[in-house]
């Protein structure tokens, strides 16, 4: 959260001394005062109408106001004017002209979708409930500048500000301040009436994929229904697989299964399968229109799972690991782990196999570098001797690994062929149990 | 063959939404409202048992809107009057909410204290020790357990059904005025009828019900699920309250003995229906106290701090969640101490002013619910239709008539 340690009050005029004419004059409103404010026509002298809302257009970091929501004096039909008729606006009141102009339609309305409503603070990655809103105008734009968020909002808005500023001033020597956060970090979301909902904007975007994903999945299973489906869809393909995967299961079903199909698909693409089946597997009859969407290689790694039970090695198995023919020299694999994909996790182990695919053993990174470079792995290798069929289930399996302090235990079908490992993550629920002693 | 399996699979999904609405409707069944039943029973025998069916009908209106409400939004009953009322309204409700949840506490912990010292266990230690208890479970453990620990609790309510039984009621008049109203048309009886429905549809029930929708996580397909589950929770509530009045009824009544308290309840069984069942009484009552005792501070501190848009939830660190735990523990500890240092005359009071709140605090809340339930952006295709608004409108009127004539008479008495 951004403290300024400027605290300011409302209508008040930035500058200390008299501004001179060459600068602009800059005066700061607290929204929850400008609500109700008296509008008039510029010709006539009593006001027809008071303030209900202003919207903001996204376009630029800090909202510009593009249209006033006023409530006529007269009549229940509320009128919606375009900024361009506003000719000022001051403490006591908002002057505006007779304008023919179409008002444009705002990216949100601050009365509607942001007071008293929930925004993501893309600096601090946490949801904030916002208690006021500060603007700034000058040469008659309004700008918004803040989300007020602390108490002294709430005070404010409830009248007590002045009490509650002097007895904390009188016991305890205690000035009220004000906690605030820059537009410029702040995501508005509800897209209460408009049509497509918020765009998030080019900058919190960049933040929010900046945020650590299993903070972002914080701030989603705190959001509402729509809100976390507006800003998870906002997220970049590899963001949201990152943050999916950390999110809890209940909220991960009804994400994947009210997004876009399509969307959707990329994103378990682009999740480890174990992870990706994980979220299919409590989807139910919509998983398998999913797993059609997805590309070839994924689904059907993403099928093998499935078809497992998740209980079993074969559910969470990894093909991600690096393999090789123990015909093979060490140099060559050296060579091969230098353009290695980011998504093998297991990187420090390599798994020798013969032509027909059998497991025959395992070298280490450390056993690689120690041999010779033309030493051929079969005969440098370490002959595996425990491995574990697909079947088998995870308990077992998080006990071998507990047993042996592996990182990762390979599985073999029936024939002896290779399939993949388990990593230890995988099997970190059950292997907590084993842990223990 | 298919059919058998349509049915395990809709099964499978009740079970994985199913709990809010039966925890919420069995902590209904609390100290207080264990109290009221069996005055009911004890004053007027089986003439006010008609009352209960219409109170289960008016109860799943209510709820099922709330639960409709943590569906389709994801968000608590406190933040969607925030958001479409604004805060000045929703911190005078949150004011009033702890108000009258504080007067159910206390309201628990002397149940709790009055049904250990029919075991013997005296209050000085009951008390206490209870809200420790309670206390650690909610800070040391999390909500997943919690919710295990409620609905395992839920289970002890038979312990009412059975002591039903061993009254041996007379079933025949029972069950001719469970359906046709004999009773006296007097203020006496007027009072209770007043009193049942306002203790059986309370106002945290709303906040409490909707979090642990939006809790669960329920997606939106799955809602109908989530319906049952309320309407199971009212049925169930409905049925251990008639239990309780037949009890009272069927030895209390028949004997002429007044009480004022569950604790005078259980007492007075012993010498008219065994030693059974008013043990199974009071232990009903000392589970019921518990269990209220335990989600009410829960529920005052969600709602409030959801309206104010503090930080909450029981899977947060304290310094995490300063105001969340400091409301916690205020409502808890007050509502121990208070029961602890008041006796059962200076308890009169406090509940009168507790439940003069409740009734004017729901009709206010009802009211709220029923304009987001219509709002078509908020709810969308889930929004109220004109018939179920009708409905729920006339329904919502009685309530908070019968909730404004409560407040009244117990004013003027």
């Amino acid at each position: 959260m951004n403290q300024l340690g400027n605290t300011f009050q409302n209508g008040k005029k930035l500058a200390a001394s008299p501004a001179p004419d060459d600068m602009p004059v800059v005066v700061f409103h607290n929204f929850s005062t400008l609500l109700g404010r008296p509008v008039r026509y510029e010709n006539e002298s009593r006001p027809f109408a008071t303030l209900y809302d202003v919207g903001g257009s996204t376009a630029t970091a800090y909202p510009l106001s593009v249209s006033l929501e006023i409530a006529p004096r007269r009549g229940r039909q509320h009128l919606i004017l375009p900024w361009s008729a506003v000719q000022s606006l001051t403490d006591r009141e908002i002057v505006v002209r007779n304008n023919a102009e179409e008002a444009p339609a705002p990216d949100f309305w601050a009365r509607r979708d942001v007071l008293d409503d929930q925004v993501v603070d893309v600096s601090g990655a946490q949801v904030l409930r916002v208690n006021d809103i500060h603007l700034l105008y000058s040469e008659n734009k309004l700008i918004f500048g803040h989300v007020e968020v602390g108490l002294r909002g709430i005070l404010r808005r409830l009248r007590f500000e002045r009490l509650f500023a002097f007895l904390a001033q009188w016991l305890f020597d205690y000035t009220l301040k004000d906690t605030f956060v820059t537009w410029r970090h702040i995501q508005v979301l509800s897209p209460g009436g408009i049509p497509g909902g918020v765009r998030v904007s080019k900058i919190s975007q960049e933040q929010l994929a900046d945020i650590h994903p299993a903070e972002l999945a914080d701030i989603l299973e705190e959001l509402g229904v729509k809100d976390r489906q507006v800003l998870f869809n906002s997220l970049s393909v590899e963001t949201a697989a990152d943050t999916l995967e950390e999110i809890n299961p209940e909220f991960q079903r009804t994400l994947v299964s009210q997004g876009e199909p399509g969307r959707v698909a990329d994103i378990l693409e682009e999740m480890p399968p174990d992870e990706a089946a994980d979220v299919l597997r409590d989807l139910g009859p919509d998983a398998q229109g999913l797993i059609n969407q997805m590309d070839h290689e994924s689904a059907a790694e993403v099928q093998t799972l499935l078809a497992h039970k998740e209980e079993s090695a074969g559910g969470v198995l990894d093909t991600n690991c690096i393999e090789a023919l123990t015909t093979e020299t060490a140099a060559s694999i050296i060579d091969r782990l230098r353009t290695l994909p980011d998504d093998v996790k297991v990187y420090n182990l390599v798994y020798v196999v013969n032509e027909k695919r059998e497991l025959k053993g395992v070298i280490s990174l450390r056993g690689l570098f120690r041999a010779a470079p033309e030493a051929t792995l079969g005969t440098i290798m370490d002959e595996v001797l425990v491995h574990v069929s697909p079947q088998t289930r995870l308990k077992e399996v998080a006990r071998e690994l507990a047993k042996f302090g592996f990182q990762a235990i390979p599985v073999v079908d029936d024939n002896g062929v290779f399939m993949g490992i388990v990593r230890y993550d995988s099997a970190l629920s059950q292997l907590a149990d084993f842990l223990k002693d | 063959m298919t059919r058998w399996k349509n049915f395990k699979a809709h099964l499978a999904l009740f079970a994985m939404v199913v709990g809010p609405g039966i925890i919420t409707a069995n902590v209904d069944n609390d100290a207080g409202g264990i109290a009221t039943y069996s005055v009911a029973g004890a004053t007027f025998g089986y003439s006010l048992l008609w009352v209960l069916a219409p109170t289960c009908f008016l109860l799943v209106l209510v709820q099922e809107m709330c639960s409709r409400m943590g569906v389709v939004t994801g968000k608590g009953l406190s933040a969607l009057i925030r958001e479409r009322f604004g805060l000045g309204v929703s911190f005078y409700l949150m004011i009033a909410l702890f108000f009258t949840n504080l007067g159910n506490v206390i309201a628990d912990f002397a149940g709790l204290a009055a049904s250990a010292e029919i075991f013997g266990l005296h209050r000085m230690w009951a008390v206490p020790i209870g809200s420790f208890l309670l206390w650690h479970m909610v800070i040391k453990g999390s909500y997943r357990t919690i919710e295990r620990v409620f609905f395992v609790a839920c289970v002890f309510y038979v312990a009412y059904l059975i002591s039903g039984f061993l009254a041996h009621p007379d079933w025949k008049t029972a069950a001719y005025q469970s359906v046709v109203p004999t009773n006296p048309w007097t203020g006496a009886s007027f009072y209770m009828i007043v009193g049942i429905v306002g203790t059986t549809i309370a106002p945290w029930m709303q906040f409490y019900q909707q979090a642990s929708v939006v809790e669960k996580g329920i997606p939106l397909k799955h809602y109908r699920y989530s319906k049952w589950d309320t309407i199971a929770g009212a049925i169930v509530v409905t049925i251990v309250c008639y239990f309780i009045v037949l009890a009272c009824a069927a030895t209390l009544h028949k004997e002429g003995i007044m009480i004022e308290t569950a604790g005078d309840a259980a007492k007075a069984l012993k010498p008219a229906a065994g030693n059974y069942c008013a043990g199974l009484f009071a232990f009903g009552l000392m589970s019921a106290s518990l269990f209220g005792a335990a989600i009410l501070p829960i529920s005052t501190a969600t709602s409030i701090c959801e309206a104010m848009g503090w930080e909450r939830g029981v899977n947060r660190k304290f310094t995490e969640a300063p105001q969340y735990y400091s409301l916690y523990t205020v409502v808890l500890f007050a509502g121990a101490v208070v029961a602890l240092v008041t006796s059962n005359k200076m308890l009169v009071p406090i509940m009168l002013f507790s439940q003069v709140v409740n009734g004017v605090l729901l009709p206010v809340i009802i009211f709220f619910m029923l304009r987001i339930t219509s709002d078509k952006s908020i709810m969308g295709e889930y929004a109220n239709s004109r018939l179920f608004n009708i409905v729920a409108w006339s329904g919502a009127f009685i309530t908070a008539a019968i909730s404004i004539i409560m407040v009244v008479m117990t004013l003027l008495q």
